[in-house]
């Protein structure tokens, strides 16, 4: 529809206004520690665990869920190997999927998770229960931070603040709508 | 200085006593007031209406009233918000660049050109302050609640310097009354909800006197606290002020 | 038709209206409590105002670098000029695909749009996978808030249209149960979904991506589960760079939910190997908004929806009062552009308080857009006859002190001298209806100024007859 853009474009020129310059946008910062994370994160009906190294993952993650069959991972050998062409039927029937985040966010308890730690990426969401593996010294305090530390939010990428939610019920809070039913970031 | 009262057409018709408690007020803080009779309205129903157009002979007369004088001060916020933001649709010759700066609420009169910050007298009952929209989010009187949790402003600075007054909690600190001028008319069962609403939170919190500064918020909350013959005083800031009992 | 007329109806239920103004109040709350929290909220909408102010002023170049990053990145664009041709052109997509099977997450677009019932009319399921959207998908209800659907429903009302549609059992209403319930059916629709249209938050110039804000996932389970991926956005939606997310990330969710961040902020920019990405830019009267210097501020809008939560006849009337997609404040100041008659009674839905100003995390000046669509409207005599005529009396009442003063006084005798029942029937006079006119005294404030020395002593004021 080639007219409708020229169309399109040739209204937005004639009516925008005086060009108006572009603001800059500190850096805000902020308490960018683990409390605060943790904090936030939990208000939010997140759950953090610590591990003493990565090595405790599969026995920490066994405790959590300790009925967690169908599980998938990047971090270790998980009991169903997933990946872009993993068919839609099959990811239906995970568990428990266990990611690498990127960057962590104090203010919010996002998580950033981009594609390439995803294996599939309706995996984060369409997984019951949802654990992402974090190193805490890349919390940061902000979103301005976390999106300066970004190089490119690559093809597909997303930031994960807690469990999937929702108050569409007469504004009660149910935890676990159509994402993950929960959510545990394990700090090392 | 040379200050001149500006009475809102409904004060001057139905709430005198808040004119001569204004009047008064301002003679006692060492101002005499002088208020020029050909006044007559600052056009802001017909603005909001949709009709500036018609208001802006109005305006001019405004202007004409006041022209000469250092300071214009009202006992009605919504007033001297219009005459301030809305009078731009006039030509800015100096006179009406002159009297919009001029013209001035009396609590910020009070507060800001004379400098009162507290005030003599007595006032032991439990009092429920109104803060009016146009006061408070248009001419900057209060903090709002938008903002900031913490409670403040003009009025409640001087009314809490009366002895013995108990200033109300209200669970909404600054929600609209309803009144919003023709509003009450063209939709009247909203405005009349919200005003209703706002007398529950006083009669809920333990209001005795329900005050603020605008006396047109005040004439609709007194219009709903009688129809439920509720046992509300209703005064006008200034009358609190001026030394007046409820 | 207007809104007060509708106002009333939804009034007549004095209980109903108390629990829809008290929810929506709640929301407000939530919110005050997480503005409070960032010492720099206010900072954040200004510079969020001048983010928005700047891409206005550069509209049509943001508009093709982005077509031209997307395009780069294997997406592609579509422009529609109007309702009409967006609908078409997803039609055109879909058909394309072979597909019958749509989920669709939030998109007020789509609404404004009417897709559902033009998709439906050629043979094309359509689902809404928001919560509160399905609610009413199922009811055949417009939405009466644009973050929160349903607001207007009571648990009660979700579990009997549960009961009807997904079998959960008869008077079933916790919220946690019929929530479960909708997880399993709408899981069911993503496995089976063909194309997901989603709408878009912010779109990205710099790199072409569109993002999209949710709580629930649903978006993303749709949208990566489906073969095609339609992402429908209107032209103000665009921001310049990556970096402007921080401010708009920070501020959208406080604004709209109390929440720090929504769940999911997912940022689409290429398709998955072997999938399609298309995005449907939309004009449908935007630019037309653009041009009209005291009104294209309101195009900044984020759609967060906090003026719809602080506004206080919002909360009492109820987003279907306002007969347009979008409603309360902004809506107001919307609906003027697209629909003058239809939408006159709007900015008069309003008394200026200005509690929408304060809120609008991009600092739209609602309230003074209000007054200035009021003014339109007077020119454009889409204010009632009656109202025009009375102002323009009172208009002359007022420039005249002498017929002022004569007016007043006749006002007062009356209200003295005549019945109550006369001067307070409701037949005559909508102040009656709820409240008591003022006490008329006997002297107008001039009168007794008049009568006063010079000198202006200590008088006894004179008590007012009760």
């Amino acid at each position: 529809m080639s007219n409708s853009r020229e169309r399109i474009l040739a209204a937005a020129k004639a009516n925008k206004p005086v060009e108006i310059s572009l603001p800059t946008v500190p850096v805000y910062g902020g308490d960018a520690t683990v409390e605060r994370f943790t904090t936030v994160l939990t208000s939010i009906g997140g759950q953090v665990v610590w591990l003493d190294g990565l090595g405790q993952l599969p026995e920490v993650l066994q405790q959590l869920f300790p009925d967690a069959k169908i599980t998938a991972s990047l971090l270790f050998q998980g009991t169903l190997p997933v990946d872009a062409r993993t068919p839609t039927d099959i990811l239906a029937e995970v568990d428990l999927a266990v990611l690498p985040g990127e960057i962590g966010v104090a203010e919010n308890g996002a998580i950033w998770l981009p594609e390439t730690n995803m294996l599939h990426r309706a995996l984060p969401t369409i997984t019951q229960h949802l654990a992402l593996v974090l190193d805490h010294r890349r919390i940061l305090a902000t979103m301005h931070q976390a999106y300066a530390q970004l190089p490119s939010t690559g093809a597909y990428g997303k930031f994960v603040a807690g469990p999937s939610k929702t108050a569409d019920i007469e504004q009660s809070l149910v935890i676990g709508a159509h994402g993950a039913r929960s959510l545990v970031v394990l700090l090392y | 200085m040379k200050v001149a009262l500006f009475v809102p057409c409904y004060i001057d018709q139905f709430y005198p006593q808040v004119g001569i408690a204004t009047l008064q007020l301002l003679e006692k803080l060492g101002v005499t007031a002088h208020f020029p009779p050909q006044q007559t309205c600052c056009g802001q129903p017909l603005a909001n209406s949709g009709c500036e157009r018609d208001a802006l002979p109005i305006y001019k007369h405004f202007v004409q009233t006041f022209q000469d004088y250092d300071y214009v001060v009202a006992p009605s916020g919504s007033c001297v918000y219009h005459v301030r933001k809305h009078f731009d649709k006039l030509e800015q010759t100096a006179e009406v660049q002159h009297v919009r700066g001029a013209a001035y609420d009396l609590i910020d009169f009070i507060t800001n050109v004379l400098e009162v910050k507290e005030l003599p007298g007595a006032f032991p009952h439990k009092v429920g302050l109104h803060l009016s929209c146009h006061g408070q989010r248009g001419l900057h009187q209060a903090n709002e609640s938008e903002m900031t949790p913490v409670r403040d402003g003009q009025l409640r600075r001087l009314l809490a310097s009366l002895d013995g007054i108990e200033l109300t909690h209200l669970n909404r600190n600054d929600e609209c009354c309803g009144f919003g001028g023709t509003f009450c008319v063209s939709e009247a069962g909203i405005s009349a909800r919200m005003g209703q609403d706002r007398v529950a939170d006083h009669v809920r919190n333990g209001t005795q006197v329900l005050t603020g500064s605008d006396m047109s918020c005040l004439m609709h909350l007194e219009g709903i606290v009688r129809r439920a013959n509720m046992p509300i005083r209703v005064m006008h800031a200034a009358e609190i002020l001026n030394g007046l009992t409820p | 038709m207007n809104h007060a007329i509708r106002a009333d109806k939804f009034l007549l239920d004095a209980d109903r209206t108390t629990w829809h103004d008290e929810t929506l109040w709640f929301v407000r709350e939530k919110r005050d409590r997480a503005v409070y929290a960032v010492p720099e909220f206010q900072e954040l909408r200004e510079l969020a105002s001048q983010i928005k102010d700047h891409t206005l002023s550069r509209l049509d170049n943001y508009l093709m670098e982005f077509e031209a990053a997307a395009q780069a990145n294997g997406v592609h664009v579509h422009w529609a000029a109007d309702a009409t041709e967006h609908n078409a052109i997803i039609l055109d997509i879909i058909r394309q695909q072979g597909a019958t099977r749509i989920v669709k997450s939030k998109s007020m677009l789509t609404e404004e749009c009417h897709l559902n019932p033009y998709l439906i009319k050629h043979g094309i399921e359509v689902v809404d996978t928001d919560l509160g959207e399905r609610i009413i998908q199922f009811r055949g209800e417009a939405p009466s808030h644009i973050v929160l659907p349903a607001i207007h429903l009571k648990k009660e009302d979700v579990g009997d249209t549960f009961h009807r549609h997904l079998g959960t059992e008869k008077g079933e209403s916790d919220p946690q149960r019929l929530t479960e319930a909708a997880r399993q059916h709408l899981r069911a629709k993503f496995l089976a979904g063909q194309v997901a249209i989603s709408g878009v938050n912010f779109a990205v110039a710099e790199t072409g991506a569109v993002v999209v804000c949710t709580n629930e996932g649903n978006a993303d389970l749709g949208v990566n589960l489906a073969q095609v991926h339609i992402a429908c956005m209107g032209i103000e939606k665009l921001i310049p760079r990556l970096t402007d997310l921080g401010v708009f990330t920070r501020l959208l969710a406080r604004s709209a939910t109390g929440q720090p961040v929504t769940t999911y902020t997912s940022h689409f920019t290429k398709p998955a190997e072997g999938r399609e990405m298309h995005i449907v830019i939309v004009d449908n009267g935007r630019t037309q908004q653009l041009g009209r210097p005291d009104f294209r501020a309101s195009l900044k809008c984020i759609r967060c929806g906090a003026c719809m939560n602080t506004c206080p006849v919002y909360r009492r009337s109820g987003g279907h009062s306002y007969d347009f997609t979008v409603p309360g404040p902004i809506g107001a100041i919307l609906s003027p552009n697209i629909d003058m008659k239809k939408h006159a009674s709007l900015p008069f839905a309003s008394t200026l308080c200005g509690s929408c100003t304060d809120v609008c995390p991009v600092k739209i000046d609602i309230h003074t857009q209000l007054y200035k669509w009021r003014q339109v409207l007077g020119e454009a005599s889409e204010i009632p006859a009656s109202k025009k005529w009375s102002m323009k009396f009172m208009g002359r009442l007022l420039a005249s002190p002498r017929i002022f003063g004569m007016s007043g006084q006749f006002a007062r005798k009356a209200l003295r001298l005549l019945p109550h029942g006369l001067t307070h029937s409701s037949a005559f006079n909508a102040w009656a209806v709820a409240r008591e006119l003022p006490e008329p005294p006997k002297q107008s404030f001039r009168d007794w100024y008049q009568q006063q020395p010079q000198s202006i002593e200590q008088p006894q004021h004179p008590k007012v007859p009760v």
